[in-house]
């Protein structure tokens, strides 16, 4: 939080000089957040590119004290939702992504433990498109509080909503996941 | 029905992504922020330099623009872009991230030399603060990621050898100190007197 705030400073002092450092620190959670709500790395790709470049140029429109306080992490993450929402929808070629999570970290396990990586690449699957089945106001809320991790409070300033129904939206959204899977008893038995 | 934690683990884990690295390069290139380089005149012939808003980052002899930009990466971990147009002045301000205080202090101490003079090592070590580091501003001379810009070239041994340089071996230091004036064979000789 605080490295994030200190960030808020120096964005303040020289936009352009610390901007690259706005990018590293959110790019991928950025990505993973649009990445669940569209299912598709392209889609996702370009969703944070613009989202990023719609962000320098707000700083740059903003004034000093406004950069200085801004809390960057809901804001990013307001902005992206907003792009990805605003974004015309292209068919999704495949429902089945290879992103990174199964691309990288569950790889390296892949020849230890094969059957359980493969078991667990695919329970992550089926749950990424039950999230993006979900009603989107649920399941943006899921994805902002379970996935990205965010407070319920964080939350809530990106939904721009109170508390309160950020926390229902979140837990009607895990109890309509819980009915899905149980539907699926090849996934949930695991 | 599945457990819950079950549940919860197997959502965090599904924000355990990466974005892929094209997206902060084409980020800084939409809004211009980025390095960009060209193939410059300079003492030492043409030398491929590299700059962004901070000033001059890099310096180097490759044989290709691809060459270079691969180079680049290497050594900065960033994409660099051919610039579509040179400024007619690049300023004297420097991208020195990625460096110590200690290598800065170095080399902005050899900024600070003459055209036409030389240091030793140990002259900038005491400048500096540091009179017991000498080994330590060759090393940080050697990378200067600037040079000619920078002139690590005007650092040399208290022996009058030349040493090392940044940009190439001893001739190719020898050929940029020459070319500003400075008669090397003396240095030699004067040392020993």
């Amino acid at each position: 939080m605080s490295e994030e705030h200190g960030l808020s400073a120096r964005l303040a002092d020289d936009l352009d000089r610390h901007f690259e450092q706005l990018v590293r620190m959110f790019q991928d959670r950025l990505y993973g957040f649009a990445l669940r709500l569209t299912g598709s790395p392209q889609d996702a790709e370009e969703s944070v590119q613009d989202a990023f470049v719609r962000a320098y140029h707000a700083l740059e429109r903003y004034p000093h004290e406004q950069r200085q306080t801004l809390q960057l992490k809901p804001w990013l993450y307001r902005i992206t939702l907003n792009v990805v929402r605003n974004r015309v929808r292209r068919p999704v070629l495949s429902a089945v992504t290879v992103d990174g999570l199964v691309g990288d970290r569950l790889m390296d396990d892949w020849r230890e433990q094969p059957e359980v990586v493969a078991e667990t690449a695919e329970r992550h699957r089926e749950l990424a498109n039950m999230l993006r089945e979900l009603p989107s106001r649920y399941g943006t809320a899921v994805v902002l509080r379970h996935v990205q991790g965010l407070s319920y409070a964080e939350a809530a300033e990106v939904l721009g909503q109170p508390v309160g129904t950020t926390k229902s939206d979140v837990h009607r959204g895990l109890r309509l996941l819980r009915e899905a899977l149980a539907r699926q008893p090849m996934l949930a038995g695991r | 029905m599945i457990e819950e934690r079950q549940l919860l683990r197997d959502l965090r884990a599904l924000g355990d992504v990466r974005a892929p690295t094209r997206v902060l390069d084409r980020v800084l290139n939409q809004l211009e922020l980025g390095d960009e380089y060209a193939l410059l005149d300079t003492l030492l012939g043409p030398l491929y330099v590299a700059w962004n808003r901070d000033g001059i980052a890099a310096v180097m002899r490759t044989s290709t623009g691809e060459a270079f930009e691969e180079r680049f990466q290497e050594r900065f971990s960033r994409a660099v872009r051919k610039a579509r147009e040179v400024p007619c002045d690049l300023g004297d301000k420097f991208d020195l991230r990625g460096l110590s205080e200690f290598e800065r202090a170095v080399l902005l101490k050899a900024r600070e030399i003459p055209r036409g003079e030389t240091r030793t090592y140990g002259w900038v070590a005491a400048q500096i603060g540091r009179p017991a580091a000498v080994r330590a501003v060759g090393t940080a001379l050697r990378k200067n990621p600037v040079p000619v810009f920078i002139p690590c070239h005007r650092v040399v041994r208290s022996d009058g050898q030349l040493g090392q340089y940044a940009l190439g071996g001893t001739e190719v230091k020898r050929a940029i100190l020459e070319a500003e004036g400075v008669a090397t064979e003396r240095l030699l000789r004067r040392a020993s007197a």
